[in-house]
């Protein structure tokens, strides 16, 4: 019996974020009478979470090599705004580059490339630089707020064209493209982490970066792909954002940084560094999505979903620093 | 110079049978030590032998496993160092312990503060206290100056400071002298006198030989954990004192290995760092099927010039050829494609990824060698080979899963050696193999070194422990200050030898 106790608390221990997942789940279906675990709700969390989990795959990986990103909400706000810029509609008046027509690769490119852009600075003046990375991408995100402010003069970038906003907003059969490629995402992240060189690399660095050193990883340049890397995500997110939204303006996804860290921490992505698995990161997007969606279909206040969410972000980190505590 | 008074038959501090145990080895086996009130008590033993354990149970930030402490004969057992200092034991540590970015004054007050009626801190009593305090040791500083922009040595001497100012009644100075000159360690012998002038008891330890027959009025000698004995310093010579340390007969057995030495490996000629006070000049070969060993003390800059010769830190001046190449701009990733692997002296600091398994631990410094077309890594080889290694050396875990952090430090050190085997170097600098394991495990590393060198290839083992060193060389380089001062052969490896070498600039 004793046994049994202690090797289903170390289950739980081992996969805490998957217990979360399940338990919140059940207990929502329980709430609901089982309305909750439909197929057309569960669609309706992915979607709701599609562009976060770009984001989430971003800052999972730079939290692996022991990092931070706060810029994620204004890269992914200028990329977004970069995004639409190219896909209003050429009789729009007010468009960005009015009477012009662009063809559908121009808004996707540029997004992913402006977003790209900012992940190699980010990740220079983190790794060649040495700044601290909290500092650094401090500093990049008034720097991507302020060309998005810049760019659209502050104007919303609307009257998007409707082949752009399909990108989003299309679907195969009943499932939405988003799904699809929310899933492509988190399978290329998987290969990346789990089965090259650098992602084995971005664990050790996170782990140990001296002894990564040592072990002859070219720790400078791997911690700039990583930022790179995210840079990529938070492009294509912007340019997913856009399309889903039909528009862009200096609040499209405000507060996605602070929204991305806590999911992949609820994940098990561990502050430490040298933790964590794609799988972890896309059931924290998930479990967060599913605090906001269920309490929303309780008819909770919006304002007790923050509570909510903030006890469930310290909880979660403070089993992942006693798992993981020294043991002196 | 005055030996101690003797105010009385009680001891200042006595530790009976103090033992600690950190998982794999046995670090203090029922050590006891008096020190009496008034007098000069000289701690010494080899790297390794527990005297900082030792007086890191004595302050609190180990806890023993057993045995008892007792300050002026009453029993006490210290919480933290905190609660050691409000008893009446201040300790002067090895490394600085100060606040760089912070004032003198609040460097000596850290933590007790002067306040005012307002509860706020008095920074004018703090300055002119510490004032008095800097006054009455004749230290020349001023109480406002930011401590960091102080030099080295200064800052040691108000570290110094800091330990005299509670009023102790037991004092413990670990190597104060390691970075003073000598006009400075003529002072601080100053201050320790006036110490024994106010009965205090000081504990001092030091490798330093000329400077325990100065100051100390006993001595007492730890080897492996264990404490040989304690004795007048009066009564004891120079080479007694050497003889008790490294103990009469090597303790440990080693492993009988043949090996045929063979043509230069690496060569190493006028490596010099740009630091001033780390190696200069250092030239030496290496050959196939040998072992060569880097003795010397603490601070000889033994692991800063294996870390220079593996690129993990920069040089000057010099130049390195493996096989009769000249590497420019050696980086670990250079030294790993010219076989050269390195493992380091801080298995924690630089060795191990504490949260990765066994098999990843094993294989990341060979990633390359499996990778598919895909440029994928094959996982199933890669753990394959991490199983043959790991089986070799017989590194005892319950899986291949398990995190590297959970096994004892014998096994996280097979780990790292199956590491770098994985990479099939030629050369292998090895760091302190043996520090933190167990007897046992020790001799199977001792067995393994021998099969590498039999093998072929060749080893650097730099190493703070005289049997090792002596037992496994085939040649003994040692160090003293970051200069090379002698180079013997198997015939001439004597601990008297290699002692006399290491403390040649002392």
């Amino acid at each position: 019996m004793k046994k049994l106790l202690n090797d289903s608390k170390k289950v739980a221990s081992q996969y805490t974020t998957w217990v979360t997942f399940v338990g919140l789940l059940l207990l929502l279906s329980i709430l609901t009478n089982g309305q909750a675990l439909r197929w057309s709700s569960i669609r309706n969390l992915l979607i709701a979470e599609s562009v976060r989990s770009f984001a989430a795959l971003g800052v999972g990986m730079i939290i692996i090599t022991k990092g931070i990103d706060l810029s994620i909400g204004y890269v992914v706000c200028l990329t977004a705004s970069v995004a639409a810029s190219f896909a209003q509609n050429p009789d729009y008046s007010s468009a960005i580059y009015a009477g012009q027509t662009f063809p559908l690769i121009v808004p996707i490119v540029a997004a992913v490339a402006a977003g790209g852009l900012f992940g190699l600075f980010n990740g220079y003046l983190i790794a060649y630089g040495k700044l601290p990375p909290f500092i650094a991408t401090l500093g990049s995100m008034s720097i991507a707020k302020g060309l998005q402010l810049i760019y659209t003069k502050a104007a919303v970038v609307g009257s998007l064209n409707q082949n752009f906003k399909n990108i989003s907003q299309g679907s195969v059969g009943p499932d939405p493209n988003l799904i699809i490629y929310v899933a492509i995402a988190a399978l290329v992240v998987w290969i990346l982490l789990k089965h090259t060189r650098q992602g084995t690399h971005f664990y050790a660095i996170g782990g140990n970066a001296q002894a990564a050193r040592v072990s002859g990883i070219n720790v400078e340049r791997d911690l700039m792909m990583v930022y790179f890397y995210a840079g990529l995500l938070y492009g294509t997110a912007g340019t997913l954002l856009a399309s889903r939204l039909g528009l862009a303006n200096s609040l499209t996804a405000n507060g996605m940084e602070l929204d991305a860290i806590a999911a992949v921490t609820v994940g098990g992505v561990s502050q430490n560094g040298g933790v964590g698995k794609v799988s972890g990161m896309m059931v924290g997007v998930f479990t967060m999505g599913l605090i906001n969606y269920g309490m929303s279909f309780l008819g909770v206040d919006s304002y007790y979903q923050q509570l909510v969410k903030g006890f469930i972000i310290i909880i979660a980190v403070y089993f992942d620093m006693k798992k993981y505590a020294r043991r002196a | 110079m005055g030996r101690g008074r003797q105010m009385d038959t009680t001891f200042a501090l006595e530790m009976e049978g103090i033992t600690k145990t950190f998982p794999g080895v046995k670090a203090l086996d029922g050590v006891t030590l008096r020190v009496k009130p008034g007098t000069v008590h000289a701690l010494m033993g080899e790297n390794g032998a527990g005297k900082s354990t030792l007086m890191k149970c004595l302050f609190g930030i180990y806890q023993e496993d057993s045995g008892i402490i007792k300050l002026n004969g009453k029993e006490h057992r210290f919480k933290d160092s905190h609660d050691a200092l409000n008893q009446g034991v201040s300790m002067i540590h090895q490394e600085l312990s100060n606040v760089p970015e912070r004032s003198v004054a609040e460097n000596l007050f850290l933590g007790r503060e002067p306040l005012n009626k307002f509860g706020l801190i008095d920074h004018k009593k703090m300055n002119e206290d510490t004032r008095h305090l800097l006054k009455d040791l004749e230290i020349n500083v001023k109480p406002e100056v930011r401590i960091g922009s102080l030099s080295i040595s200064m800052q040691q001497t108000c570290e110094i400071a800091k330990a005299v100012s509670y009023n102790a009644s037991v004092v413990v100075m670990d190597e104060p002298t390691s970075s003073l000159t000598d006009n400075e360690v003529k002072h601080l012998f100053k201050i320790i006198n006036q110490l024994r002038e106010q009965n205090v008891a000081v504990i001092y330890i030091s490798h330093k030989m000329e400077e325990i027959f100065t100051i100390a009025d006993e001595v007492s000698v730890m080897r492996d954990g264990q404490m040989i004995g304690s004795y007048d310093v009066a009564d004891m010579t120079n080479e007694k004192l050497i003889s008790l340390m490294v103990g009469r007969d090597a303790k440990l057995r080693f492993p009988e290995f043949k090996s045929n030495v063979g043509e230069v490996l690496l060569k190493v000629e006028n490596l010099s760092s740009p630091n001033p006070r780390s190696f200069q000049d250092v030239s030496f070969e290496v050959h196939r099927g040998e072992i060569l060993g880097i003795g010397g003390l603490m601070g000889a800059q033994r692991t800063e010039l294996m870390e220079a010769i593996f690129g993990v830190r920069a040089t000057k001046e010099g130049k390195i050829y493996v096989d009769g190449d000249e590497i420019l701009n050696m980086t670990p990733r250079k030294a790993i494609e010219h076989g050269i692997g390195m493992i380091t002296e801080d298995r924690r600091g630089s060795g191990i990824f504490p949260l990765m398994n066994i098999s990843n631990n094993t294989s990341i410094a060979s990633l390359k060698e499996y990778l598919n077309k895909l440029h994928l890594l094959k996982h199933k080889e890669m753990k394959e080979e991490s199983v043959r290694y790991n089986k070799a050396l017989r590194t005892k875990t319950p899986t291949m899963e398990t995190l590297i952090q959970n096994l004892s430090g014998g096994n996280q050190q097979k780990v790292i050696i199956s590491r770098w085997l994985m990479t099939l170097p030629d050369i292998l600098i090895m760091d302190e193999p043996t520090r933190g394991i167990d007897v046992g495990a020790k001799y199977e590393i001792y067995q393994i070194m021998g099969q590498l060198v039999e093998q072929g290839k060749a080893i650097i083992m730099v190493s703070s422990e005289m049997p090792e060193l002596i037992g496994m060389s085939h040649r003994v380089m040692v160090l003293c200050s970051g200069k090379c001062t002698g180079v013997l052969d198997k015939s001439e490896c004597t601990q008297e030898n290699i002692m006399r070498l290491a403390t040649k600039f002392m």
